[in-house]
């Protein structure tokens, strides 16, 4: 089976388009970063997460006031497990009295439908700082770590405008988490270690697509003069496109099972990689090789070719 | 060809690695069915006994799940170094506690080494170390040498204690490890009773005998406390300290007194009871406010020189249920403490039948305590365990072989832990958890099940893709998949490294990462076909100049993953590792694998130009 085969696309042409849509998701993206701000879980935030199961399916709305008459402030969302809860809390104190409450409470004012504390999760507000500098330090070497690594395999100028690339790719995916933040019941879109993971996965495959169009156009390009370099773009992208959309195409079914299948722990994480991947494959075609271009444009020179 | 051989052969020992590898894990599976298939549990035991070494060593070698899927306690659990170095300091002047407060608060919100923050702070005032620790001759630098030797060490026997408190209890394969410099993770699976685990690992089991003062001093100190809570307005401190987490503060005094209620700023006669015999006492409900003010660094300044008021441990119960807590004065500096204990016994007591702990003392601490209690026949001596009085019992005449009993205990379990605690030693600091996980085994196999339906959803969905997509190679592709999440879950359990959801989650995205490899090989055989390439030829080419894209997006991914192993804690970290071993895997499975099937469906003639799709 064949798909995407002999396509003939002008990408170059239509570059800046796609420019103005990337400025478009990123721009809204920050605004809201900057307004609404992030949805911080456990991990970066402190606080308790209570998940409880019940017997019967619960309200969450009576569950809500049963909750707050106890004395306790928090959140209460299905957890989408059986007939599972998740209440979340600031309170980072002692869990056994946080549970012995839950444990009242629900039992005198739920009495025909018994809960059950199946997992409390409590990070106290100095290691959830920790965690912070942590994700953030780990982001930053991985960006320099890669940044490095393309630039000892590449011209700089493809080095960089991969780079670029991953940013957009990692930003957008930030904006995003930003925007759809506690809008979905089903997934809260919380920003804690697992999605710093899928960040971190993010940004080490949004280059795999990137090194695919570059290592064509690379090979391409050899002994070629500056004039043809837009035609030699357009060629090199549309014959690997179909690699760069089969290969995304693949982990995108991983991540696809994964949001359906795994459980409510992990659909965060699934969902950043889901939109990862599709923006990465967009701005490996859209918006690296176009930089590239653009910028040998403007300075004149042929590109210089070393490494493989 | 021979070259072909070699690759053939390395892929027939990989194989087989695996699959001893991972033997165990699928023995133990089987074994475990067997077990819980026998109808009467003699049947079940007989067999279990019958075939224990087989049993013993396949659980021992099989892949161990993370407290996530098998349910246990995962802590992370902060020594106060900073009580440790106040313990150090011999001179607590109102300077001195100043600047520890103030390195105290900085500390709250960094991971930095106490010590250096202190004597960062030190230098900024331009004060010499030595005025506080050590020798007056000490250079600042030998003085925080020494300190972080220290602290060094008290992490070291904080950790150790606590194995040792964990061991006693009887927890199956505890993990305890040290993280920076001054806390420590801890990993029970299968814990049940979190409330009582966690209470045994953070009792500081510091035991002391004091003197109780007489009850004329008790009274007068209190008044002088209330006196000094008429001049200043004690409401803020006090609620303070305890608001901070409401939820769980209104949880810790009895149901029948909401939040709003409870008496802040109150003064201490308000909520306290003097009896006739000179008994000073308070009621449950006002017993935590009570602790809160007693602790309170103004109060303690107030009371006479060299004593300390505590509360008791257990409540004395009235003829009507009603419950009431002792409060003594007790001569701050300890007669005797808990060093000289050897050994700590749960028992019944001889004549009501509660339960105590009996104890007895070195050599050192038999002639110490024969001498105090000589010393001090008619007063009370009260046992103070980490900082409430379990029993202050009147000595009746000179002890001289170093026995003692510890009564005041609410039920032979909590005996059985006083017994663990003292026994394992006191820690040599305070300890506070800073983060707690919990995951009830219930939950665990949800996840489970969670998992295993991504596992085979994932692996069904990329497989007849595959195929779909490119026909024979494709197959290939497949074979190669199953060798390479055969490697992961090896490698795992060889390692005895555990697997849990997020690992899960690893595996799954990995699938998907790992036919990338191939879909970038295939695409080019397709392409150097399409030029009119033979068979062979294109497949040679493919392979070779689809390598340099192959390695860079692997080395990223490594990379990536890598770094989310150094700097992630706990669950992302099990993420970190299946990515890397099976991003890795992937080189060998994807590249090595494939091209050798080739060579031999090729070379059988079993494939053709559309074999690729």
């Amino acid at each position: 089976m064949r798909i995407f085969q002999k396509t003939n696309f002008n990408f170059i042409k239509h570059r800046k388009v796609a420019y103005a849509i990337s400025l478009v998701l990123l721009v809204s993206g920050m605004v809201s970063l900057f307004v609404r701000g992030l949805n911080y879980g456990i991990d970066f935030k402190g606080g308790s997460e209570v998940v409880i199961r019940f017997d019967k399916p619960v309200d969450v709305h009576v569950l809500r006031t049963i909750v707050k008459d106890a004395g306790v402030n928090g959140s209460v969302k299905q957890y989408g497990l059986g007939n599972t809860v998740l209440l979340s809390t600031d309170a980072h104190g002692e869990t056994a009295s946080l549970k012995s409450l839950i444990n009242r409470a629900l039992g005198d004012r739920l009495p025909g439908n018994h809960g059950e504390v199946v997992s409390i999760q409590a990070v106290g507000p100095s290691i959830a700082s920790d965690m912070k500098w942590s994700a953030m330090k780990a982001l930053g070497a991985a960006l320099v770590g890669i940044l490095l690594y393309v630039g000892f395999r590449f011209e700089y100028k493809f080095a960089a405008a991969g780079v670029i690339a991953i940013f957009h790719d990692v930003l957008t995916v930030l904006g995003l988490f930003s925007l759809l933040g506690g809008l979905f019941d089903f997934m809260p879109l919380e920003v804690d270690q697992s999605i710093i993971a899928a960040f971190l996965t993010i940004a080490g495959y949004s280059i795999t697509d990137t090194v695919v169009v570059y290592d064509r156009i690379r090979e391409r390009l050899r002994g070629q003069k500056t004039s043809e370099y837009e035609r030699i773009f357009n060629e090199s992208m549309n014959q690997t496109l179909s690699r760069t959309i089969i290969t995304s195409g693949t982990t995108m079914i991983s991540v696809i099972v994964l949001f359906i299948f795994a459980g409510p722990a992990i659909r965060g994480f699934a969902f950043a990689m889901f939109t990862g991947i599709l923006v990465g494959t967009y701005s490996s075609i859209f918006v690296a090789a176009p930089i590239v271009f653009d910028w040998q444009k403007r300075s004149k020179n042929a590109i210089k070719l070393r490494g493989a | 060809m021979k070259n072909n051989r070699f690759k053939l052969l390395l892929i027939v020992v990989v194989t087989l690695v695996s699959v001893w590898s991972i033997w165990p894990t699928y023995r133990d599976y089987e074994l475990s069915k067997k077990l819980a298939s026998f109808h009467s549990s003699a049947d079940s035991l007989k067999f279990a006994i019958d075939n224990r070494a087989e049993i013993e060593h396949a659980r021992e070698k099989s892949l161990k799940l993370g407290l996530d899927l098998r349910g246990g306690m995962h802590l992370v659990m902060e020594v106060d170094l900073f009580d440790l170095i106040e313990q150090k300091a011999w001179n607590k002047d109102a300077r001195f506690q100043q600047i520890m407060a103030s390195v105290r608060n900085t500390a709250a919100n960094s991971g930095e080494n106490p010590v250096e923050l202190l004597a960062a702070e030190f230098k900024k005032q331009n004060i010499p170390l030595s005025r506080y620790f050590y020798d007056i001759r000490n250079t600042d630098q030998e003085i925080v040498d020494k300190l972080n030797k220290e602290s060094q060490d008290a992490l070291v026997r904080a950790k150790e204690i606590i194995r040792n408190r964990i061991d006693q209890y009887g927890v199956a394969e505890p993990v305890i490890l040290t993280q920076g410099s001054r806390r420590l993770v801890i990993e029970l699976s299968g814990v049940t009773d979190e409330v009582r685990v966690r209470k045994l690992l953070k009792g500081t089991a510091k035991l002391e005998f004091k003197l109780v003062k007489e009850p004329e001093a008790l009274l007068r100190a209190i008044e002088s406390v209330n006196v000094m809570m008429t001049e200043v307005p004690a409401a803020p401190a006090a609620a303070d300290s305890v608001a901070s987490a409401p939820a769980a503060a209104s949880a810790d005094s009895s149901a029948s007194t909401p939040v709003a209620s409870r008496p802040f700023g109150k003064k201490l006669s308000e909520v306290i009871g003097v009896m006739k015999n000179g008994m000073v006492f308070t009621p449950e409900y006002a017993h935590d406010y009570v602790a809160s003010v007693l602790s309170r660094e103004d109060v303690r300044a107030r009371l006479p020189q060299d004593t300390e008021l505590l509360l008791a441990a257990k409540p004395e119960v009235t003829e009507k249920g009603e419950k009431f807590y002792p409060i003594y004065l007790v001569k701050k500096t300890p007669e005797l403490t808990g060093g000289v204990i050897t050994e700590a016994k749960a028992t019944f007591g001889a004549q009501d039948s509660q339960p105590e702990v009996t104890m007895s003392m070195n050599e050192e601490g038999t002639s110490k305590w024969a001498r105090i209690t000589g010393a001090n026949i008619g007063r009370q001596i009260a046992i103070v365990l980490d900082g409430a009085v379990y029993s202050a019992p009147v000595v009746q005449s000179r002890i001289p072989n170093g026995n003692s009993v510890i009564n005041g205990i609410s039920g032979l379990e909590e005996a059985k832990d006083l017994e663990i605690i003292l026994k394992a030693g006191a820690l040599p600091a305070p300890v506070r958890i800073l983060e707690e996980r919990t995951v009830g085994p219930s939950l665990g196999s949800d996840y489970i099940h969670a998992g295993l339906l991504s596992l085979v959803w994932g692996f069904t969905a990329v497989a007849i893709f595959m195929i779909i997509y490119y026909n024979k190679a494709g197959l290939a592709a497949d074979i190669a998949l199953v060798l390479n999440i055969l490697i992961v879950i090896s490698v795992l359990a060889g390692f005895s490294a555990s697997l849990s959801l997020p690992g899960i989650a690893g595996i799954v995205l990995t699938m998907g990462m790992a036919v990338d490899a191939n879909v970038l090989i295939y695409e080019r055989i397709r392409e150097e076909l399409g030029e009119g390439k033979s068979l062979r030829m294109a497949i040679d080419a493919g392979y070779d100049r689809a390598f340099s894209s192959i390695l860079d997006s692997h080395v990223t991914t490594l990379a990536a993953a890598f770094l989310l192993y150094v700097y992630g804690v706990g669950p992302v970290q099990g993420f970190a590792v299946t990515l890397m071993i099976g991003t890795g895997a992937s080189l060998f499975t994807a590249i090595i694998v494939t091209r050798v099937i080739f060579g031999l469906l090729v070379g059988k003639g079993f494939m053709n130009e559309k074999s690729f799709g």
